[in-house]
């Protein structure tokens, strides 16, 4: 937890992304997680929020102290550490106007709107790149821009389901089961964010513009749970994948110890180590064992079982992970969320970081998903807490596009901010 | 060309006689990676900088066979590869061939667009063929047990030495210091140890059947890539390179978010959700007609709600107490999973997507591999390319999961590298060895397409 505090941090100024501006228009759950990552890495992100309401996610639980309210949203205050805020209505001339002279000066916008709804504003790509030629814009959607399903709705379930890793997650007798949380979201803005971060090095160097369409179908197709191995197998004739019977491979399944459940995994190829640790070693020299063919048999896998679960059983999840770093055997406890915040590795790395925010009072957040050891020295700054609804509107209308108090007084009587 | 080391300028200048010819227009068309990652999080990740131009250079060992990685075993019986079908595992036809190593479903998916080097780092000339290799390259990526990287010499303190440009990212399970530095996992394990089995499973079964599935490989490979780009701009910035950490656990538990607030700002330990929301109801997965064929159904508020009762025709739902409003619904969620399912139960899971998705309910069915070669939205924006291995046919690819107005090669170029395939192009036009130097290092088992016999 000190890492927050710790005194080792580089000035914001002299980031990989410092000096990007990206305009925001994205809401929910995956926009702001890819928008987030560019702002870890230094980037102004400036988040255009409906006026009033905001985000919808700073609607959506959890709520700190389970109260609702536009600034105690869990999931809001996460994804939209490090940007700043101002309110818009989009559906405004002015509004739309604004968007426009924001444009001017970025580098970058990202949306994740219907694919339908840029174009609605009169802010499509051909407009942006018309007022910014060197423009980079990326378009976040369920589908993609493009193709029959591109207005389907989704959510987490509906997507992880529609891309293929869900047949075969869960007991082979039971319902297949989805992700937890945002997991399959969380995973499109962080291709977002890479592919968006690699693009700009192209426009960058050649000076020209580019429209990213980020569907995110097509990422869980290729990435979920390594799903692009799994089209691969079927072509390579192995049929659909199915949902795997628990400790249906030699060595490998969840299994109850002393003190909750211990993950592992073998199968006949990586089994010797295994039978080294549970005490079966004597048996590798006999020939039932000692080639991944023979042990392949299912008469193994029965015997195996007597072993491995008395031995399980008798020894707490420290001992067998103590055991398997020992015999090379690879495996790890079933935690809770209480134990992976405990987790001596993690709070050993100062992973989770403390943040203030005016409703919550300094709390943990999960921290960056690198460490980067620069040479000249210093970390990756502390995060600065997510912004109060439309906190930096006049700042922005003053430092970036040059308003003076009165046309800001204007636009907020028209409720343009 | 082979010899330019100047990182900053060498954007939009391709090397040339790369055997994969990266289109110069390729966003990181002229930079050149080292590759030692193995099994999936860290291919998947050099996989991304090869589709956008970058030419990756795996360095392999005919002595030695990173299991998991080429398949499990280098010459497995055709009795193993039988029973390996399926899960993304398997060969071709379900035979071995005559190289198995060069049929594996999982590296020929992840290995597209990369070049095949083969040498032995652990004798002397190996080592110096691989500081050569380091003083011509732009970036280095592992995801190795960290003391195996260390073993073999691979250590930021040796390599920048030799090329202080070098982008180094390294990715670990758990990191490069800390108690767990030497775990041996998988993604399964640290997504275990990292919470997430025991939230997505059964609510009414022990943690025994706490489901393995593995977002964790892609979400450390996608930050891997992106970690690279941002050390690209650091030494566009300071003139230096630097070394990254991604380790897998520090790029999944960021996916769990949620979850994490909730502990932090409310004590809550989620556990053994299943198919449930947080809150939302509708919000699961039903049986439909057929063998194993389901359809998830989630509602976020209320217009959705009122579409689906009016589709099943039962527009009485809407108002009845039960189910007027989501905390209702979500309080009495076992009995309107209980008419949600019945109304599936004798239909074809695509007829209830597309009558949902009409009416604006979000609705996916749950889809196997055939379903998506075949899926008609997926073909309809070019999803699949078609790809010729030269030792497992011609099949189907994924390409990069987003298009590009303006650079649309993004994505396959060439199939994956068999073991060795590109020796001759790294060692002499790479690394600038003669003709008779690379006969010697042939004559010294370095350079090969084939695996030690004594590898089983």
């Amino acid at each position: 937890m000190t890492s927050q505090q710790g005194t080792n941090r580089r000035d914001a100024g002299t980031l990989p992304l410092s000096g990007v501006r990206v305009i925001d228009l994205t809401w929910h759950a995956a926009g702001p997680f890819g928008t987030r990552r560019l702002a870890d890495y230094g980037a102004d992100v400036i988040k255009i929020e409906r006026p009033e309401t905001g985000d919808p996610a700073r609607d959506m639980p959890p709520f700190y102290k389970d109260e609702p309210g536009l600034e105690r949203s869990g999931l809001f205050l996460y994804t939209n550490l490090g940007k700043r805020s101002m309110t818009l209505n989009l559906k405004s001339e002015r509004g739309r106007q604004i968007v426009l002279d924001l444009v001017k000066d970025a580098d970058v916008l990202v949306e994740s709107f219907s694919p339908r709804v840029m174009p609605s504003l009169g802010l499509d790509y051909e407009t942006l790149s018309g007022v910014n030629p060197r423009l980079l814009m990326t378009s976040i959607s369920n589908y993609g821009q493009t193709g029959p399903y591109r207005d389907w709705k989704a959510t987490d379930i509906t997507s992880y389901a529609m891309g293929g890793a869900m047949i075969n997650t869960g007991h082979p007798e039971r319902e297949p089961l989805h992700f937890g949380g945002h997991v399959a979201a969380f995973q499109v803005g962080a291709m977002a964010a890479a592919a968006t971060s690699m693009h700009l090095l192209g426009v960058e160097a050649s000076g020209e513009g580019d429209h990213l369409d980020v569907g995110a179908l097509p990422v869980w197709m290729g990435a979920i749970d390594r799903r692009q191995s799994y089209l691969m197998g079927y072509q390579y004739g192995g049929g659909n994948s199915t949902r795997p019977y628990p400790a249906g491979a030699l060595g490998s399944g969840t299994w109850i110890c002393q003190d909750g459940y211990f993950m592992t995994t073998a199968g006949p190829a990586m089994f010797p180590r295994m039978m080294q640790m549970v005490g079966m070693g004597d048996l590798l020299e006999t020939p039932e064992w000692s080639t991944p063919l023979a042990r392949s048999a299912p008469e193994r896998l029965d015997e195996s079982l007597a072993v491995i679960v008395p031995w399980m059983l008798e020894r707490t999840k420290k001992e067998i992970r103590a055991e398997c770093q020992k015999y090379g055997v690879l495996g790890g406890p079933i935690n809770s969320f209480d134990d992976l915040y405990n987790d001596e590795h993690l709070q050993h790395r100062e992973f989770f970081q403390e943040i203030d925010h005016p409703t919550t009072g300094p709390i943990p957040y999960p921290g960056y998903h690198v460490k980067m050891h620069f040479v000249d020295g210093g970390e990756l700054p502390a995060r600065k807490r997510a912004p109060l609804l439309g906190e930096h509107t006049d700042e922005i209308l003053r430092d970036v596009l040059g308003c003076d108090d009165a046309e800001i007084a204007s636009l907020r009587a028209e409720g343009v901010v | 060309m082979a010899a330019d080391n100047s990182g900053v300028n060498s954007l939009g200048s391709p090397n040339p006689g790369n055997p994969t010819q990266p289109d110069p227009s390729l966003p990181l068309a002229g930079l050149r990676i080292i590759d030692f990652t193995v099994v999936f999080a860290g291919p998947y990740g050099t996989m991304q900088l090869a589709d956008w131009g970058a030419e990756v250079i795996r360095v392999e060992s005919t002595t030695h066979f990173a299991s998991t990685t080429r398949g499990m075993l280098a010459r497995p019986a055709l009795a193993t590869v039988q029973a390996q079908t399926g899960m993304g595992m398997g060969m071709p036809d379900s035979e071995p061939g005559e190289r198995p190593w060069n049929r594996s479903a999982v590296f020929n998916a992840h290995g597209r667009n990369k070049l095949g080097m083969t040498v032995n780092l652990r004798t002397e000339e190996g080592q110096e063929a691989l500081e050569r290799l380091v003083a011509v390259s732009d970036g280095l990526v592992e995801n190795n047990l960290p003391q195996s990287m260390e073993r073999q010499g691979i250590t930021w303190e040796r390599l920048s030495k030799i090329n202080p440009k070098l982008i180094m990212i390294r990715m670990p399970a758990f990191g490069l210091d800390g108690p767990y530095k030497g775990y041996r996992t998988w993604g399964n394990h640290m997504e275990a140890i990292s919470g997430h089995p025991l939230i997505r499973t059964y609510s009414d079964l022990s943690p025994e059947y706490a489901p393995a599935g593995v977002p964790s490989d892609a979400a450390s490979g996608i930050g891997s890539a992106l970690a690279f780009l941002m050390g690209k701009r650091y030494l566009k910035r300071t003139g230096k390179g630097l070394l990254i950490e991604a380790p897998t656990a520090e790029n999944f538990v960021p996916l769990l978010g949620e979850f994490i607030m909730d502990y932090s700002m409310n004590g809550r330990v989620w556990t053994q959700m299943g198919n449930n929301h947080f809150y939302l109801a509708p919000h699961n997965v039903y049986r439909t007609q057929g063998e194993d064929q389901w359809v998830t159904i989630a509602c976020w508020n209320e217009e959705q709600w009122q579409a689906l009762c009016e589709r099943m025709r039962r527009p009485e739902l809407a108002d009845d107490p039960r189910f007027c409003d989501n905390e209702s619904r979500f309080k009495n969620k076992a009995e309107l999973d209980a008419i949600i399912g019945e109304w599936v139960a004798d239909k074809h899971a695509s007829w209830v997507l597309d009558q949902l998705q009409i009416v604006g309910v979000p609705s996916g069915a749950v889809i196997n591999e055939r379903d998506a070669i075949e899926d008609r939205h997926l073909e309809h924006r070019g999803f699949f390319k078609r790809m010729t291995h030269p030792e497992a046919g011609t099949h189907k690819t994924p390409m990069t999961p987003f298009k590009s107005m303006n650079n649309p090669g993004v994505g396959p170029r060439r199939h994956s590298p068999r073991l060795g395939e590109d020796n001759e192009y790294v060692y002499k036009q790479v690394l600038g060895y003669s003709d008779e130097e690379y006969a010697e290092f042939d004559k010294k088992g370095h350079i090969g397409m084939d695996f030690d016999p004594s590898i089983p």
